[in-house]
């Protein structure tokens, strides 16, 4: 006969199998359902859902002002999209793009899910807070007044700490989750942006000067800079693991670094306003072009780019194959 | 047939945005970059593109009215200089330093108002939110926005000739003799600060309406350049009442209709004057001006159109300022 004891243990062993079902039944569905990116139009106050294969505009979903940055849920039922100016986060379903519905919050600018999908950090670049949600009923658990425009965020592993830039201030804050206090703050440079958690230490994109600052998560200290190009943006892991890409704003290009000494191994001229950008299982890139209205598919084996007309101001951009294809999900921190 | 789609998929299909963002890469980015700026560089693509409007709505403006101005003349004149005053302020206006102000500002404002509305717990108002039909039909929101605007625009303008201190700085608007599609920003700073205020507090009660309808917020513009334009025009009697002609507007500007005797406020759409009984489609086009106004408002440069307003200004509050019926 099993106890209670034990079966509770076996359930709470089991819990994290439990919760991966649903995104495993995502998974089925869609494999089954044609590849979509959603590219998230800033100017047009409109989403464009771009079918993969045939690289067409299927349709425009629309916001309500700006929609900057995306979150997948941590069961992968639905992709939440912000729209800061429009104060609302919109939730789309992941596997058609199909809009199931928006709720108000003030300025949600850039979103992601703790790794334990407990909470959801929003960070309010307009409005200088950085609001910690509880996951699950979207409920905000703590607001964090911490600096001035609140730009991207990343967590530990552990779910306990969340890393945020302010890009006015010119610092990293790391934010307790499990006191909801400030752990410390740093001076990082000019202009930081892009922020990802990377291998026991933190790696920053300074956008108002032309390198990632590496900084130690325990203190904040500044362990060194890797030079990259003019205006570094946003980072991102290659499935594989083997290599960083960082859009350059300024510069128009994307560098590549190694990832694991962190120096930079290739330089992709990448006009137009380089920002967000996701990797295809085929191994092209599929990135966000500001200032082009373009999205650019860069194939990195042969150093061929097309480019696909969307809206007037690409700025985040999901494509749907991530939920099928669990190293990229890993490297982006969605699995 | 493969040429043809070709050069169509060569044809940029937001020009606008595309001219932004080439000015955005290659001057805005690199002079925030070398300043230390960057953090406005989200912003700056806005700012940017509302100068691309502005430029355009100016070349578009050149185009249609001097053949309509040279060849339907209500008037010919041959000094220019008030006309290249008028110039300069509608550079001042719709590319230079006000729009860029505008933006600042009312961003400042936007800030300061959402956050003491997130800290109490609510998110500002939006026609989409207090309508919630509208959400998905941006064209008709955006109709609705312009509506609204205008009407409370119609409001603005008619208080300004009701109030003497105000008309004061009007006034310079008003004592342009030689009035053409130019002249439609030739305003008082302080005239404009108001108005900039006026439009804030609407924008802030509502939302602001969205950017993406570039034909149509060129088009609201031009409407406005437009009914200034020295050109014996009107839209016959049913477009007169849709749309402001420069016969409907010239009579505004009619010499007899200066300050507290005008009517015809409306500046896109004229239903208001109609609706609020202020509307006059019986007057032709008649001479402009005003013969209370200095007559450095209306020859003077630009910084001695600006005193004027200032000294008229001084002279109304000791006349006594009063307010006339509406």
């Amino acid at each position: 006969m099993t106890s209670y004891a034990q079966l509770s243990r076996r359930t709470f062993l089991a819990a994290p199998a439990l919760l991966a079902l649903p995104a495993i039944a995502r998974a089925a569905t869609a494999a089954a359902a044609p590849p979509i990116a959603i590219v998230l139009d800033s100017g047009g106050a409109n989403l464009s859902i771009v079918d993969m294969t045939t690289r067409k505009v299927l349709r425009e979903e629309p916001t309500f002002r700006e929609p900057s940055h995306w979150a997948l849920t941590p069961d992968h039922q639905k992709l939440l999209v912000c729209d800061a100016t429009g104060n609302a986060i919109f939730f789309l379903d992941p596997v058609t793009g199909r809009e199931l519905g928006h709720k108000l919050i003030p300025d949600p600018y850039q979103l992601w899910f703790s790794p334990d999908g407990r909470y959801l950090t929003v960070n309010c670049l307009r409005l200088n807070h950085v609001d910690v949600y509880h996951a699950a009923t979207l409920t905000l658990a703590h607001r964090f007044k911490v600096g001035s425009m609140p730009s991207h965020l990343s967590y530990t592993p552990d779910s306990k700490t969340v890393f945020s830039s302010m890009q006015d201030s010119g610092t990293l804050v790391a934010l307790d989750l499990t006191t909801m206090t400030e752990r410390w703050h740093t001076p990082i440079g000019k202009t930081p942006a892009g922020v990802m958690w990377h291998d026991g230490v933190v790696l920053v994109a300074i956008m108002g000067s032309d390198h990632v600052a590496v900084i130690d998560p325990a203190g904040g200290k500044l362990l060194r800079t890797v030079m990259t190009d003019k205006g570094p943006h946003n980072l991102f892991l290659t499935p594989d693991r083997q290599h960083i890409y960082v859009s350059n704003r300024v510069a128009g290009s994307l560098s590549v670094l190694d990832a694991k000494s962190l120096n930079v191994v290739k330089q992709i001229p990448m006009p137009g306003g380089p920002d967000d950008l996701c990797f295809a299982p085929d191994g092209k890139l599929w990135i966000a072009l500001r200032f082009s209205s373009q999205v650019a598919v860069y194939d990195p084996k042969t150093d061929a780019t097309d480019h696909i007309s969307v809206g007037r101001s690409p700025h985040g951009i999901y494509i749907s194959t991530l939920l099928t294809d669990h190293p990229a999900l890993v490297a982006m921190r969605l699995a | 047939m493969n040429m043809l789609t070709h050069m169509l998929s060569r044809i940029p299909i937001h020009p606008f945005n595309d001219i932004a963002g080439w000015i955005e890469q290659v001057a805005v980015l690199p002079v925030l970059f070398r300043a230390g700026l960057m953090q406005w560089s989200e912003l700056s693509f806005g700012w940017t593109l509302v100068a691309v409007y502005g430029v355009t709505q100016m070349i578009l403006a050149y185009a249609v009215c001097v053949p309509l101005e040279r060849r339907y003349p209500i008037e010919r004149w041959t000094a220019q200089k008030p006309i290249l005053v008028d110039v300069f302020y509608t550079f001042l206006a719709r590319v230079g330093v006000l729009p860029i102000m505008t933006f600042v500002l009312f961003y400042a404002a936007q800030v300061r108002l959402d956050g003491f509305l997130a800290d109490r717990g609510y998110v500002p108002p939006m026609l989409e939110t207090m309508i919630p039909p509208l959400f998905g039909h941006p064209v008709v929101t955006f109709a609705l926005y312009a509506l609204i605007l205008d009407f409370t625009d119609y409001w603005r303008h008619r208080l300004s000739h009701r109030f003497s201190l105000w008309y004061a700085l009007h006034a310079v608007h008003h004592a342009q003799r030689q009035m053409t599609f130019w002249s439609d920003d030739r305003n008082h700073v302080i005239d404009e600060i108001i108005s900039f205020l006026w439009f804030m507090v609407v924008g802030l009660l509502i939302g602001i309406p969205p950017l993406q309808f570039p034909l149509l917020i060129l088009m609201l513009r031009f409407v406005e350049s437009f009914s200034h334009a020295n050109a014996r025009i009107s839209f016959g009697w049913l477009g007169d009442r849709l749309l402001v002609s420069p016969k409907f507007h010239r009579a505004h500007h009619g010499i007899l209709a200066a300050g507290e005797r005008s009517f015809n406020y409306g500046a896109v759409f004229p239903f208001w004057d109609m609706i609020l009984r202020t509307a006059d489609f019986s007057r032709d086009f008649a001479p402009t001006g005003d013969n209370t106004a200095p007559e450095a408002m209306a020859t003077g440069g630009y910084l001695a159109q600006q005193w004027s307003g200032i000294v008229h200004f001084a002279h109304s509050i000791q006349g006594g300022a009063h307010v006339a019926k509406l």
